[in-house]
């Protein structure tokens, strides 16, 4: 083992002659600077300006006038996702989605107004942020420093001067990869300075971003050896060069694509207005208010009349519209609940398309790692959905009981041909502001860990296949005639 | 031509060139596979929609006894089909609806709808034939060329080559111009058998055409010459794939944050936000000169009778326009702001030719934002169709029914499109 520490010094003395090392790593380290900061402003913005909407929705909303319940259930309410505190690392699917949401009675909206429309095209090419700067750009340096670290020395002979010597395979292997991993850990360093600072500038986000860093510690660790396993099999250095950029191609630029087309075309989805049909549809099918004698709202009036114990309606101490509305909106609001819960399947099972990927590709694993740690993935966009839906519905219902309560129904049918009546219909502002706001509840840190464990887990198969990698190469040397 | 069937020949004999040329030959033809298979469900969804939308008119028409409850409730499709080269380039299709639905009322709070997309999908990027030509065909020919030269002093054999007589057009111009070809051909077939199974136009094809030659060409000078100024052949690989990593992913992920640190585009929330007060406030507004303040900007409904109740169709629909009215400001701000950082990603593309590319193929295909600000202008269009075929009912308190809807205006997807 000896030997192997004095093969790592040799090999990182060499590398600090080399002018091309340290100006790669010196790239690398200033585009991670970069990431980082242009990140971390970013996201600090983003949170700022949400805030901030959020703020003015709900003033706005607070200093309605008196007015009648029904039609603050069409003013509605907006909501907005927030950033979570490591997306400043990983901003993950958050460009990607409408940020906004608008909640009103009988509809659900789509969340509008996310950086993917408002941007140009060039947001599809990827963004410069820490998280990509580790994915993309840290193995290629890696590629770069270590593709000759083996074939190198077979090329000029020290290969077998060293085996001469006494040297066995795997000592030169492991010295060889103890020196570009120590290159992979000054490339982490800035990156993961990055990291620390986003974690701990919110509470409970430390064991979220410890594990992000040990998913690109690993990471890194499986290129290390990747690239010294593939540097000893060559035939050549320029074989080993050609090899590992292929390798890095198809692992960073190849598969995501190919998995994401994959998924499309496995699980198809709907466009959303099909959705919007097919609810209205269905909702037709179950009750349809229109209809006089709809047998749904037949037996919801004949249940209400016995509830109260009168025989007609105009006998019914509540305000019947509001009740009717109610009954409306619960059966909407369970085929928007259904029909959304299919389409967050669907959406999981393409993103299963993805982990698949990651069997191929270890970049996606940590970038699942990465986004699941960083509440960045697709869960937490569902998330943020569902728990806005729970917030129209219970605010509709809210409205329509006032509705119901405080709406004398005389005055109720009368209000669009009597202006006293009209104003007797509205409700006192006051009650606006008793209204619950909206606030996002992300996942627990826990709950977030347990999702990293499936990318975390192809990472661990892709490491010790790695060290086999590593392994095989050593014994191939053995092989080799002295 | 003596010359090409040899370096055809050698390109035979070399497994790497030719393995890397067949797959770059099999990606693209998978990708264009890919594209057709997408834009085909693409207008499938369509038809499926609008058949859906077809038997819920039925329902509609039937119920329809005044305009008002008919303008309220009508939903109008509009629906933007993917181009005959969109498959080539897929763009913002896969974020951007591809079938709005609209209604009479306020159209602010109804342009923006998304479509239900999974992120994640979309955060990997789209595997189409403008990818393979940007990102993978320069990297087959940076191994098909890197070592033009020093592979041939590597070996020994470079000096000897000099010593033919114009060795230069013989030997190094035919083979670089005969991989080069090999590499264009694996990406314009594919093109053109795409291109004729969805009969796009001969003109926008060849320029669809010529953007991948012109990948093919920038890079193949580019390679030539680093290989000529290099001098090994590890070296020339390591400077040109950095060369190709930053033309390709740093280069436009750095212009991408200075494009959108130049020109913030926050008016989207207040947007809608103001559209919304502005169409509500009106309930707690006096009638009448809400509906003045309508018909003075549309004198021709001036005839039409004071408002005496505190609800008719006309003041509603009034309102609701006048809500769109109150924030055009805002709303031409926003799509300014997109169409100011789409014009700075322009000029990205001068700077890094790949990225200027792949913006042609874009365009091209009418995949790109620009495309999709197309689209929002014909919904609006369309929209302000809808309103003026009401207006008449409600203005003149006209009778309306199934036959008056049966009338209404119908969308209009190529006609309008230009």
């Amino acid at each position: 083992m000896r030997r192997g520490w004095r093969i790592a010094a040799e090999e990182l003395r060499l590398l600090a002659r080399t002018r091309v090392a340290w100006l790669g790593l010196l790239a690398l380290i200033i585009l991670s600077a970069v990431a980082a900061a242009t990140s971390a402003a970013h996201v600090a913005r983003e949170q700022a300006v949400r805030a901030e909407q959020q703020a003015a929705a709900d003033r706005a909303f607070e200093a309605q006038p008196d007015r009648h319940p029904h039609r603050v259930v069409h003013y509605g309410a907006y909501v907005h996702r927030p950033v979570s505190p490591l997306a400043a690392f990983e901003p993950g699917i958050d460009p990607f989605t409408g940020t906004t949401l608008f909640l009103e009675g009988h509809r659900q909206n789509s969340a509008t107004f996310g950086a993917m429309r408002e941007s140009s095209g060039l947001i599809r090419f990827g963004q410069l942020t820490p998280a990509f700067v580790l994915q993309a750009l840290a193995p290629l340096l890696l590629i770069f420093l270590g593709f000759s670290v083996v074939a190198r020395e077979r090329e000029t002979g020290v290969l077998r001067q060293l085996r001469v010597h006494g040297a066995r395979p795997a000592e030169v292997l492991l010295g060889k990869s103890l020196a570009l991993g120590a290159v992979a850990a000054v490339a982490l360093a800035p990156a993961l300075a990055a990291l620390a600072i986003a974690a701990s500038s919110a509470p409970g986000e430390a064991t979220a971003g410890a594990l992000i860093a040990a998913a690109f510690l690993v990471y890194l660790a499986i290129w290390v050896l990747m690239v010294v396993a593939i540097s000893a099999m060559a035939g050549s250095s320029r074989g080993a060069l050609l090899c590992l950029i292929a390798l890095w191609a198809v692992v960073v630029v190849l598969t995501p694509r190919a998995a994401s087309a994959l998924a499309a075309r496995a699980e198809p989805a709907p466009p959303r207005v099909e959705t919007e049909l097919r609810i209205t549809r269905d909702a037709r099918t179950i009750g349809d208010s229109h209809n006089p004698d709809d047998p749904f709202f037949a037996a919801f009036r004949a249940r209400t009349l016995a509830e109260y114990g009168v025989s007609r309606i105009e006998d019914l101490p509540v305000n019947y519209r509001g009740l009717v509305s109610a009954e409306g909106e619960a059966l909407t609001s369970r085929l928007f609940a259904d029909y959304a819960r299919r389409t967050a399947d669907q959406q999981r099972a393409q993103s299963r398309w993805l982990q698949a990927g990651a069997i191929v590709s270890p970049a996606l694993a940590v970038r699942q790692a990465a986004m699941a740690g960083a509440a960045t993935d697709l869960e937490n966009h569902v998330r943020f959905l569902e728990q806005a839906e729970a917030h129209r519905f219970d605010l509709v219902q809210r409205l329509n009981r006032l509705h119901a309560e405080d709406v004398r129904p005389e005055d109720d049918a009368a209000r669009s041909r009597d202006p006293e009546a009209e104003q007797r219909t509205r409700v006192a502002a006051e009650n606006w502001a008793r209204m619950p706001d909206f606030s996002f509840t992300p996942a627990t840190p826990e709950a977030r860990v347990e999702a990293m464990i499936p990318g975390l887990g192809v990472l661990a198969l892709w490491l010790a296949a790695a060290v086999g990698l590593l392994v095989l190469a050593s014994r191939r040397l053995l092989g080799e005639p002295r | 031509m003596r010359a090409i069937l040899r370096e055809l020949w050698f390109l035979g004999r070399s497994r790497a060139a030719l393995g890397a040329i067949m797959l770059l030959a099999v990606l693209a033809c998978v990708a264009v596979a890919f594209g057709l298979a997408e834009t085909a469900r693409d207008r499938a969804a369509i038809a499926q929609v609008l058949a859906l939308q077809a038997e819920e008119d039925v329902i509609v028409a039937a119920r329809t006894s005044d305009a008002g409850g008919s303008a309220y409730g009508a939903y109008f499709p509009t629906w933007d089909s993917p181009s005959p080269l969109a498959f080539a380039a897929l763009g913002q299709r896969d974020l951007s609806p591809s079938v709005l639905r609209v209604r009479a009322l306020a159209l602010e709070a109804q342009l923006y709808e998304n479509e239900q997309a999974n992120p994640e999908l979309a955060l990997a990027g789209r595997f189409d034939l403008a990818f393979v030509a940007v990102y993978l065909a320069p990297l087959v020919l940076i191994v098909l060329l890197h070592d033009l030269w020093s592979g041939e002093r590597e070996a020994g054999r470079l000096a000897a080559l000099r010593a033919i007589p114009r060795s230069m057009s013989r030997i190094f111009v035919s083979r670089a111009g005969v991989r080069a070809a090999l590499v264009a051909v694996a990406l314009l077939a594919p093109l053109g058998v795409g291109a004729l199974l969805e009969g796009a136009a001969l003109g926008k094809t060849l320029m669809f055409a010529a953007a991948l030659i012109g990948v093919v060409v920038f890079w193949t000078l580019t390679i030539l010459a680093v290989a000529r100024l290099g001098s090994r052949s590890t070296v020339n690989a390591a400077a040109l794939a950095s060369l190709w990593f930053v033309l390709t992913l740093v280069g436009p992920a750095a212009a991408n944050l200075v494009v959108t640190a130049a020109g913030p585009v926050t008016e989207g929330p207040r947007l809608a936000r103001e559209n919304r007060d502005a169409v509500h406030g009106a309930w707690d507004l006096p009638r009448q000169p809400t509906l003045d303040r309508f018909v003075a900007l549309y004198p021709e409904w001036a005839d039409t009778a004071p408002m005496t109740e505190p609800f008719h169709w006309k003041w509603y629909f009034a309102f609701q326009h006048l809500g769109d009215v109150a924030v055009a400001d805002l709303s031409q701000a926003y799509r300014q702001g997109i169409e100011r950082r789409e014009r700075l990603a322009r000029v990205a593309g001068w700077l890094m030719p790949p990225v200027g590319l792949q913006q042609m193929m874009h365009r091209l295909a009418e995949t790109d934002v620009t495309a999709q600000l197309a689209y929002q202008d014909r919904i609006r269009a369309y929209h302000t169709q809808i309103r003026a075929f009401y207006y008449p009912y409600l203005f003149r308190d006209q009778a309306f029914g199934p036959e008056d809807f049966a009338r209404a205006p119908r969308y209009q997807a190529d006609g309008a499109r230009p």
